[in-house]
């Protein structure tokens, strides 16, 4: 026993002698400090690679934000059981904070932009052996930092820039849809200017010249700069990029096969790599969750599906040989789909409404007769022939209404469809019997490719009670629309209380 | 003294009364009377004697003959002999420590026979304080002793749980499912990081969670105010609670049985059946022009009866102890197990623990150690809230669905309930953890006043949770799954090394103690997990429930530490038992704090005046009279390891290139404030102690004002922050904390009938002094926190009425004639626009009510007569207003839920209702920000109900028992209340929200059985 005691006397005085200061000095042993990062090109990529990532969260564009561009507009609705949910697909914004409907996209929007921030500010520093290359890592965040300010302008307008690091402390002042919008065309042209015109090997996938072109004329087509957006795509379909893109078989463009193809001007990596959940853990997954959600009742959430008047405009007009316009079996679900292209829905016959049809873009039924979190599918954010019908509809608001009919021809023509002028020869060279045509073109063309919601605000079909009331009778949503309010989405309340420097966006 | 025993003969044992002596008496003390009436004086001086107290005989009591120093105590068997010089009135004095002295002439026959009485306020009592002990007449700071014996009488999981309403400003909320852990809170909030006080088990800073066996505790302190905690200086803020385990006494081995068994019922709701429902679902859907479900009207599911069950628990207990003059141990072994009230849910305990002692010469040295196994089979999804969201319309089983089980259905029955059957079938988790926890000890008396003590402090626990997900549905419309296994295993460990060195010595009237010291802790986590998908079937039922099985495997790992150095001392000063006073000052360095911001200083002083001992003092019927004041800060660092390191996340990958392959990506997601520091708090206690009536009624009464300043918090960032992962710890608010608390108590032993009562009072008020990033308010879910006012006020619309009819819709106007609800028909809610601007919108939103108790009472009574014991417990807290989370399902109408049975919603034939017309598929009548959902939170609740009869000894000496009781005792069977919820005592973990019951599990209704016995 007495030794014991010695032990523990001699333990204890030597503790009291080795009590150093320097035990209080524990480094975090689980991971890089933020003063020990972004300083070589191996930290750039990795920098520039996690903001690719921010499009496997479900705020961004694995789950939410088709809620907001899909079923906002007329071409989708929802019939979810989680009232509050189909509520925000239906001008019906209660709970301004509604996690899902609002909150999540917004606080991901700047979670992205909070990515490519970082790599604009720390990157400039970092010495690179090629400087080419530098100047590509710095290209690729402005484009995707434009990405994210384009999808603010269209949901929220009136959306805070930040383009500094933020401390907790900070809190930004209000910017108008005009500044967002100059700061969204400042950053693709600047990417543009930069951005490689094709992608070799394990790179693929990241945004081309043709893609920041493509991005910078959508951005001017929300503003009506019809010139300059026609300029911007004129890369593209005219320019130097032309050769690069062409029109694919039309079903290409939804699967898992034959992605990145010639069609395709950027889409979004998917992958079933981790199934896990989505997030910034280990291992998170990399999928997208739209199929599982707005696949059909019993399959899988059925939280969103298609208005059924689509299905109607695709049989208004038959192919040159008489068949059924070959875009609706690939972009639909609905009662007649085994009757008229020997399609089940998932291995099913129709078992669901005779009024009702569902998403089938991006579904995985062709190799799978369920859906979950995971898919691997790419999601084409942009692809060729919209290009074409966007140039063809600058090209007609510029008075050039001869002009764009190729065009739309080039997109027909695809899926085997007569010439417009031969559909459609009262047309002639009226700007608007052009723009509505053109308007129905579209839908056809996307229907379900989160194009519908830009569309329908630049258009301006929203901004009358009358205009409002014409796109009701396609979507009986509308008829909670209040024009100068439900044009955009109110900011989360929670962010407008707690900054003093922002307003809720007006009538909210 | 003399003249209390002589106060006792007097009243207890009337000489001539032999059947109220019958009705009154314990046998010894009228044993006693015997000896004190024969009369004669014996030549011979030996005396002899036996001393014992209610429950057999007492060992070490002290004996002494009056007026000599000659003296002896006890042996084992309670017996002493004695041999004073010859004289007519020898008088021997009895003492023991917890028991009133007793002076007894020696008159009588011998053996005597001496029965201790136990005191109701003693003040000797010891009390342990950090680093040493004081008596308790000798406390500078608020201190509350709770007795082993009340905490042991309940039936509770951990000690938090058992510690509610027995001691003053202590707030507990049960956690109420198997295993789970109570939350407790000691004066109110101090900060927003947690509420949990510091736990100190005989000297090892550590928590007392469901590994600890309650039957261990030999007694609990709980320190409350800044003087009191100020020793353990840096983990103090929220309180101390000090746990001693039992020890051996001197004397011959003691084995002690306990065994006790419990059945738990969980509180229901009273919900629709399918008539009620059908009709209720079909008038919210006609309301709404929604063609009708086509209900399945042939189901009348109970799904409350699907998910409960009758819980159980059985607690043994078996201990051994005893020493010798220069040893001791204790030795104990316990087993606990509880089958849940919920189903596929349970908690099981296995406990060991060895406490020894021994001394030679000037070295003492000793050991205590538990080892524990803790076992739970845990709650998949909520089933409080399933119960409420399934329709009564769903069987339990469909074999039409994967798995076999019912849930919603597009066309029949639309809600996204989770089936609780299904669920516990179909999710298994068990979390499963050994924990070993001890301390060795050694001692050197270097000087009668000096001891010099090192501690070595040891504590692991080794953690393993397990998840199966079987393949299967408990949803509508849920994504497909294979079978997934998930496993992780964690190891934590603590080392604690302590040196101190205590002095103590009398200087005539002056007395001086002191301890100073060092002391060092390092805390480590480690973890590891995996996970496997599509795992290998079992043919003969089951799975392969391993990682070698499956495939797609995905792994990680984390590490943490903390190092702690701490520096303190205490002096403490007596003048002659009137002036106390009493300093701490500890200084503790942490590794959680950026370079210059490791250290914090944290002193304290207190004084106390004992009036009645002053010679001034001629107040007869006061026994007792002191003052005490103190003044103290403490720190706190209730943070991650690593909070002010910004740190870079490597984990967001992405995907690129035909072959889909990953790259690696890795960027800063969380921010992080690099220059956190100690959060402090300063505290102010007032206290005044008094006894009266001989000791028998006490009060005391404390006013505390604590202020706490840098609270670390994560204080909710902008989203334009970017920021992700948890919002960043920063030195944000300052917080204060007034408080009042009093207690009175009554005890009466004088009698056969011996009874008491005491009744304990809090009050306590928190106000944000100051908010974090230089902000007036923020707002948390319905709450605002606002500069100047209670923390997390609701922050709702208004509710006003129901519109009647449409007069009184179009009638509805603002100031400026603008129509404020055009669109609502009759039977919708009526809000108030309290802007006045025609609209109802967010900022009619307004400061409605508290979710704060305005007080809160505890009242324990006693009795005893004869062998039977009998106690209750009520706790009562009164004046907050709670969200009911639950009701604003079942009575929303706009979604599918169940319904509250006997819901009358508006129709035009019942419009004298306050609920809003059922409308399906819009919130305009359900939405969840309006006090719609506020209600009255008070609540007064039987906590405990006992009574336990002691087995008379006559019988149990037969079979060599030294005792044996019985006892049956109930808890939570009362609630009073206005709450509509299923408990008004549920706990919320955000502060922020504390109000608001998001379908908590509630307190479950006990009824225990128990035996103990010792031989």
């Amino acid at each position: 026993m007495k030794k014991a005691l010695l032990t523990l006397l001699i333990s204890g005085a030597f503790v009291i002698s080795s009590c150093k200061k320097s035990l209080l000095d524990q480094d975090n042993p689980n991971t890089l400090t933020q003063e020990q990062f972004w300083k070589t090109e191996s930290d750039a990529q990795k920098g520039v690679n996690a903001i690719y990532h921010m499009f496997y969260q479900p705020g961004s564009w694995s789950r939410w934000i088709y809620f907001r561009l899909d079923l906002t507009s007329d071409e989708g609705f929802s019939k979810s059981p989680w009232i509050e949910l189909a509520d925000w697909t239906r001008f019906q914004y209660v709970n301004y904070n509604f996690w899902e409907g609002n909150q999540v996209s917004y606080r991901d929007t700047y979670k992205a932009i909070f990515r490519c921030n970082q790599v604009l500010t720390y990157v400039p520093d970092i010495a690179f052996a090629d400087q080419n290359r530098k100047a590509q890592v710095l290209a690729e965040a402005k484009f995707l930092r434009g990405l994210y300010y384009y999808y603010a302008a269209l949901l929220w307008e009136n959306f805070p820039i930040v383009t500094t690091l933020q401390s907790p402390t900070d809190m930004p002042q209000q910017s108008s849809l005009a500044q967002v919008w100059a700061q969204v065309e400042k950053d693709f042209s600047e990417a543009a200017a930069v951005l490689p015109a094709q992608w070799n090997g394990n790179d693929i996938g990241r945004p081309t010249k043709g893609a920041a072109f493509a991005f910078l004329g959508k951005t001017y087509m929300q503003q009506k700069k019809w010139g300059d957006a026609k300029t911007a795509f004129d890369y593209l379909v005219t320019g130097a990029g032309a050769s690069f893109y062409d029109l694919v078989d039309y079903k290409d463009n939804f699967r898992a096969e034959n992605e990145n193809n010639k069609e395709s001007v950027f889409e979004i990596q998917f992958s079933d790599a981790n199934k896990t959940a989505e997030g910034d853990g280990p291992s998170s997954n990399m999928g997208n969750n739209r199929a599982q959600f707005f696949a059909p009742r019993s399959i899988g959430w059925s939280d969103g599906q298609a208005r059924n008047w689509l299905v109607g405009e695709f049989k208004k007009e038959k192919t040159v040989d008489g068949k059924i316009d070959p875009r609706l079996r690939y972009s639909l679900f609905y009662p007649g789909l085994e009757a008229d292209f020997g399609d089940k829905t998932y291995g099913r016959s129709w078992q669901w409404d005779a009024d009702e049809a569902w998403f089938r873009k991006y579904s995985r039924d062709y190799m799978r007769s369920n859906e979950d979190y995971f898919s691997q599918v790419n999601v084409r954010m942009i692809r060729y022939s919209d290009i074409l019908l966007m140039y063809a509809e600058a090209s007609n608001e510029l008075g050039q209404t001869a002009a764009a009919y190729q065009y739309v021809n080039r997109v027909r023509q695809r899926v085997n469809l007569a010439p417009l002028a031969t559909a459609y020869p009262a047309i002639g060279t009226d700007q608007g019997l052009f723009r509505e045509r053109l308007k129905m073109e579209r839908a056809l063309e996307l229907c379900g490719e989160s194009v519908r919601w830009a569309d329908l605000k630049r258009w301006g079909d929203l901004d009358t009670q009358a205009g409002v009331a014409k796109v009701a009778l396609r979507d009986p949503d509308f008829n909670n629309f209040v024009p100068g309010k439900h044009i955009r989405l109110p900011l989360p309340q929670l962010e407008v209380e707690n900054n003093k420097n922002l307003k809720q966006n007006p009538n909210y | 003294m003399n003249k209390k025993l002589s106060q006792g003969r007097d009243t207890n044992i009337p000489p001539n009364s032999i059947a109220k002596i019958k009705d009154r008496i314990f046998k010894t003390v009228f044993t006693m009377l015997l000896i004190s009436l024969a009369i004669g004086v014996k030549a011979q001086q030996r005396i002899t004697g036996v001393v014992k107290d209610l429950s057999g005989p007492l060992a070490g009591v002290g004996v002494q003959v009056k007026g000599s120093p000659l003296s002896t105590i006890t042996d084992a068997n309670g017996k002493f002999a004695i041999e004073p010089a010859k004289d007519q009135k020898t008088v021997l004095i009895f003492s023991f420590v917890g028991y009133i002295k007793q002076e007894l002439p020696v008159t009588g026959t011998q053996p005597l026979v001496v029965t201790l009485v136990e005191s109701t306020a003693d003040l000797n009592e010891v009390v342990v304080v950090g680093y040493g002990t004081q008596r308790k007449q000798d406390l500078t700071g608020a201190v509350s002793v709770v007795k082993a014996e009340d905490v042991k009488k309940r039936q509770a999981t951990t000690v938090a749980e058992s510690l509610q309403g027995l001691a003053t400003g202590i707030r507990v909320r049960g956690g109420g499912q198997p295993g789970s852990e109570a939350q407790i809170q000691i004066r109110g909030l101090k900060n927003f990081s947690g509420t949990n006080p510091l736990y100190v088990i005989d000297g090892l800073v550590t928590t007392a969670n469901r590994d600890f066996n309650p039957a261990d505790i030999e007694s609990i302190q709980i320190l409350k105010d800044a003087s009191a905690a100020a020793i353990y200086g840096t983990r103090a803020a929220n309180g101390v609670i000090i746990i001693t385990t039992k020890k051996g006494v001197e004397g011959p081995t003691k084995i002690d049985v306990s065994a006790k068994t419990t059945i738990q019922t969980i509180p229901r709701y009273k919900l629709a059946e399918t008539n009620e429902f059908a009709t209720l679902n079909n008038m919210a859907y006609d309301n709404a022009n929604v063609k009708r479900q086509n209900l399945d009207l042939t189901t009348n599911t109970d799904w409350q009866d699907a998910a409960y069950r009758t819980g159980l628990v059985q607690d043994y207990s078996l201990s051994f102890s005893g020493g010798g003059k220069d040893n001791s141990y204790f030795i104990s072994a316990g087993y606990f197990d509880n089958k849940g009230a919920v189903i596929s849910t349970g908690f099981d305990r296995v406990n060991f623990r060895v406490n020894t002692k021994t001394t030679k010469g000037i070295f003492t040295i000793g050991e205590n150690l538990a080892i524990s196994n803790a076992k739970a089979d845990e709650m998949s999804g909520n089933p409080i809230l399933s119960v409420v969201r399934l329709l009564p319309t769903i069987p339990v089983y469909n074999p039409a669905n994967p798995g076999g089980y019912g849930y919603g259905d597009e066309a029949r029955a639309r809600t996204f309930g989770t089936n609780p059957v299904a669920i516990a079938d179909l999710e298994d988790r068990t979390n499963e953890n050994l924990r070993i926890r001890g301390n060795i000890f050694s001692e050197l008396q270097l000087l009668p006043s000096l001891k010099y003590k090192v501690s070595l402090g040891y504590e692991t626990s080794r953690d393993h949770y397990s998840y199966l997900r079987k393949p299967g549905n408990w949803t509508l419309n849920q994504a497909y799954d294979p079978a997934i296994i998930n496993e992780n295993r964690g190891e934590s460990s603590t080392i604690l090394i302590e040196n101190t060195l205590s002095f103590n010595k009398d200087f005539g009237k002056h007395k001086i103690s002191a301890v100073a010291g060092q002391s060092y802790q390092r805390d480590k986590y480690a973890q590891i997990w995996g996970t496997k998908r599509n795992i290998l079937a079992n043919p003969s039922g089951g799975y392969y429930d391993v990682l070698d099985q499956g495939n797609e495997p995905q792994t990680g790992g984390f590490k943490n530490r903390t190092d702690l150095i701490s520096y303190f001392g205490r002096v403490e000063y007596n003048y002659a038992d009137k002036y106390l006073l009493n300093g701490v000052i500890r200084t503790d360095g942490v590794s959680r704090f950026g370079k210059d911001h490791k250290f914090g200083v944290f002193p304290s002083v207190s004084g106390a005046w004992r009036i009645s001992k002053e010679d001034f003092f001629k107040v007869q019927w006061i026994d007792d009279l002191k003052l005490r004041a103190n003044y103290g800060t403490l720190g706190s660092s209730n943070i991650g390891p690593y909070d002010y390191i910004a740190f870079i996340n490597t984990f967001p990958t992405a995907v690129f290139g035909p072959g889909q392959s990953v790259q690696p990506g890795a960027t800063q997601v969380r921010l992080a404030n690099p220059d956190l520091r100690w959060e402090e708090v300063t505290q102010q206690n007032y206290g005044l102690d008094a006894a009266f009536l001989k000791n028998r009624l006490t009060i005391s009464a404390e006013y505390f004002i604590s202020r706490t300043k840098d609270v670390l918090l994560q204080y909710p960032l902008l989203l334009s922050t970017g920021n992700d992962g948890g919002n960043p710890y920063v030195n944000g608010a300052t917080l204060g904390n007034k408080g009042f608390e009093f207690t009175v108590g009554y005890q009466d032993n004088r009698a056969a009938l011996k009874y008491g009562a005491t009744a304990n009072l809090t009050t306590l008020r928190n106000k944000v002094i100051d908010l974090g990033y230089g902000k007036n308010k923020t707002f948390v879910g319905n709450t605002v926190t606002e500069i100047g006012q209670p923390i997390g006020m609701w922050y709702v619309l208004q509710t006003d009425g129901i519109f009647q009819n449409a007069q009184e819709i179009a009638n509805y106007k603002n100031a400026a004639g603008k129509v404020i609800q055009p669109t609502a028909q009759p039977g919708d809610i009526r809000f108030k626009d309290n802007n006045g601007d025609g609209e109802i919108t967010n900022s009619d939103k307004v400061v409605v009510d508290s979710p704060w108790a305005k007080y809160e009472l505890g009242l324990n009574f006693n009795a005893s007569y004869k062998n039977f014991t009998f106690n209750m417990d009520w706790f009562g807290s009164f004046g907050s207003k709670v969200f009911n989370g639950p009701r604003s399902v079942t009575d929303s109408f706009s979604d599918n839920s169940n319904y509250r049975a006997g819901i009358q919603p508006w129709t035009p034939q019942n419009p004298n209702t306050d609920v809003p017309r059922a409308f399906y598929g819009s919130t305009i009548n359900s939405r969840g920000d309006t006090d719609r959902w506020l209600e009255n939170g008070s609540f007064a609740r039987l906590k405990y109900i006992g009574i336990s009869y002691n087995i008379p000894d006559q019988l149990i000496k037969k079979i060599g028992f030294r005792n044996a009781q019985i006892s049956v005792s109930g808890q939570n069977l009362i609630t009073i209340t206005k709450y509509t919820g299923l408990d008004p005592e549920f706990s919320n973990n955000s502060i922020f929200e504390k109000g608001y019951d998001f379908g908590a599990f509630p307190n479950l209704r006990m009824v225990s059985f128990g035996l103990q016995f010792g031989f």
